[in-house]
């Protein structure tokens, strides 16, 4: 059997089979039913003829006479064939009879005093009729009436024979129509549960306030539906308890190394104070690699997120240079002219640059320079000049928590992680190789989008970058 | 300038108030909304510092009041919230500027100042690094107090570094300061002018280098 997962399949498969079964059997039924009322009628007028022919029989001195009157002969003529009668004796002389040879119809069956339906022996079994009898003083005599049903009314005879092929036809097409009819009720009671299961497609991490409405939405299935908004309203919760949390432990973290910094900043001895603030610059890198990472984790991007790859790398070129400078070495940007859209979050992928070109600056030689190659496809090289990437590291960096050199402090391993979480979350990939002439080529793949009518959230930042110089947040 | 810090962390507070009174720039401390908003209705102040996190309000509330009243004061927000949403939020609403904790006291002073000194840029003040100094209302730079002849347009050039001093100044904001806006220029046009400026100070022996961020801008730095 073809047993389906849709309802309306399963309803209508149920259906099909229910009208096979009703269009077999009501015919059938019906048929014989019809058999029985025919055979009934038959009995009946047998009765009546009976009857009749019983009130003509008139006894007088011990003999018995019958005057049937004219219309009664010619209903027993044997030129019409069809009916037949006889009146016998209780010793099995016929008295009368209808037929030139007078005999009994039903010679075989013997006497009763109360009235019978008989068949005749084979091979007159097409003789069927009634017998009754009936008794004037101390004489009884039995009255016999019998119908040739191969000469049946022909009206009875047709309704019978041609039920089947002319009448049982009708109740397929109303079945079907009834099939059809169903099949549209069914559809439309469904539409809500369709429509339903529509709006729950939109739900994402990012969308958690979407409801499922119960409108039209039928009592068998509601129960589904408030279980559903039910356990969206305790997702929900939950990605605010945990966005929450990253937001109050970035505040507690935050502001005691924030005092602890400008207590050293106003500091006046500087031989005191320059090991101090290296020492807390590496916990407040960790600090925020952190907080990054489990922003990030939690993190879910719109589909109408855009950013101009070429700003968003000016941008963290510009923030990055003066520290790029100052430890002796320096960042270029190149490749296209022209902005660059792809999907994703302006501030989101300037962290991914951010962690790539730190990292890089971290793991080079002094003098070199790490460069930012901005591609029309969208693709983002972030390239070094230092050492390259071993093939056996290269599955483990961009794992939590891997760093190469577990002795040197720096950062909490986090940041390759970051990166790669970020790509995830723009729907693009990070790889990394070496080139060929040495140092190591992280390669970002993004999706190029139409440029962006709405570029508002790119634009304040750059507007703001562009006045006065001011740094990303990081 | 005199400031107006709005931080609920007392000791924070006191510590920022102690290091701008030292860095010359009187500091009052307001520790909640309310009394920000009573100080800075009583009182003018040239810059407002003001941390989100409050007590009895979001920060941001007092940077729109501010705005809705067409306070002109410059707004740095100061803020742990380092969200990838949170500091485009500040700026819609329309602070002038955004320091995430921790930073630098040093930074947050140099941003402070920059803020100060953009609305009233065309006020005289004599910009310095290392041993090369600007007066801006003079138009002259000097090397250990000589001044140097430079061309009208090294000069410019010279004064958009030296305002940012320490920081990227973009390629595309010294073309249009140069050639204006949309001007048709030859994309080396700034280059041959910074090299040009970066030979004059060197012959003069000023101890600073323009470095070129290939593709982004320059910037000025002491020289090492």
């Amino acid at each position: 059997m073809l047993w389906s997962r849709s309802i309306v399949r399963r309803i209508l498969w149920m259906h099909v089979v229910a009208v096979g079964t009703i269009a077999l059997f009501v015919p059938l039924s019906l048929y014989l039913l019809l058999v029985a009322e025919t055979s009934s009628l038959h009995r009946e007028a047998m009765r009546e003829q009976a009857d009749r022919i019983a009130s003509h029989l008139v006894t007088t001195g011990g003999r018995w006479r019958l005057d049937l009157p004219k219309d009664m002969r010619d209903l027993y003529s044997e030129a019409l064939g069809r009916y037949i009668y006889a009146v016998v004796g209780d010793d099995g002389t016929v008295l009368f009879s209808s037929r030139y040879a007078a005999q009994a119809i039903f010679p075989d069956a013997p006497f009763t005093s109360k009235p019978e339906f008989l068949q005749a022996e084979p091979p007159h079994s097409n003789i069927s009729g009634t017998r009754i009898p009936r008794t004037e003083g101390d004489h009884t005599v039995y009255i016999e009436v019998a119908e040739n049903l191969s000469h049946r009314d022909v009206l009875i005879d047709d309704i019978v024979s041609n039920f089947i092929p002319r009448v049982a036809w009708i109740t397929l097409p109303i079945l079907l129509l009834l099939l059809g009819v169903e099949t549209h009720v069914v559809r439309r009671v469904f539409r809500p549960v369709q429509e339903a299961s529509e709006r729950a497609r939109q739900i994402s991490p990012r969308r958690t306030d979407i409801r499922l409405s119960l409108q039209d939405i039928p009592s068998e299935i509601a129960p589904l539906v408030v279980a559903v908004n039910e356990a969206l309203d305790r997702l929900e919760q939950g990605f605010r308890v945990q966005r929450e949390f990253t937001a109050d432990a970035a505040h507690e973290l935050r502001t005691p190394i924030t005092i602890l910094r400008t207590r050293i900043d106003t500091l006046v001895d500087d031989r005191v104070a320059e090991p101090l603030r290296r020492d807390l610059e590496t916990m407040t890198r960790v600090v925020t690699q952190l907080l990054e990472m489990a922003e990030v984790e939690n993190m879910a991007l719109g589909d109408s997120e855009r950013a101009d790859l070429l700003a968003v790398a000016a941008d963290v070129i510009a923030f990055l240079v003066p520290l790029a400078i100052a430890e002796g070495r320096s960042i270029a940007l190149s490749g296209v002219e022209e902005p660059v859209w792809v999907a994703g979050h302006a501030e989101v992928i300037g962290r991914a640059f951010r962690n790539l070109i730190e990292n890089a600056i971290r793991h080079t030689p002094a003098g070199t320079v790490v460069e930012v190659i901005v591609e029309a496809d969208g693709t983002v090289h972030v390239c070094d000049e230092g050492p390259g990437i071993a093939d056996a590291e290269r599955e483990f960096l961009f794992r939590r928590f891997w760093r190469r050199d577990r002795k040197r402090s720096g950062g909490a391993g986090l940041g390759l992680s970051i990166v790669r979480r970020i790509m995830e979350l723009s729907g693009g990939s990070v790889t990394v190789a070496n080139r060929t002439d040495g140092g190591a080529c992280f390669t970002l793949r993004f999706r190029v989008v139409p440029a962006a009518a709405d570029q508002d959230g790119a634009a304040v930042v750059q507007a703001a970058e562009r006045d006065d110089g001011a740094a990303p947040a990081s | 300038m005199r400031v107006l810090i709005v931080e609920d962390n007392e000791e924070l507070a006191r510590l920022v108030v102690g290091g701008l009174a030292k860095a010359g720039h009187p500091a009052e401390h307001a520790a909640t909304a309310a009394e920000a908003r009573h100080m800075l209705a009583v009182d003018t102040y040239d810059a407002v510092i003001l941390d989100l996190g409050l007590p009895d309000a979001d920060g941001l509330v007092i940077v729109r009041e501010m705005r809705a009243r067409q306070d002109p004061t410059a707004i740095l927000v100061l803020t742990a919230r380092a969200g990838v949403d949170d500091r485009v939020e500040g700026l819609r609403c329309g602070a002038d500027d955004y320091l995430v904790k921790p930073f630098a006291f040093e930074e947050l002073v140099a941003r402070l100042e920059a803020l100060s000194r953009r609305p009233r840029a065309m006020q005289g003040q004599v910009l310095s690094i290392a041993n090369l100094s600007f007066d801006t209302a003079g138009r002259q730079a000097f090397v250990d107090e000589v001044p140097h002849v430079l061309s009208a347009r090294e000069l410019a050039v010279l004064e958009m570094l030296m305002r940012r001093k320490g920081r990227v100044v973009p390629k595309k904001l010294v073309e249009d300061q140069l050639f204006g806006a949309g001007g048709d220029l030859s994309s080396n046009a700034v280059e041959v002018y910074v090299h040009r400026l970066r030979k004059q100070l060197a012959e003069r022996g000023a101890l600073v280098t323009i470095h070129t961020v290939r593709g982004v801008g320059y910037m000025i730095a002491e020289a090492k």
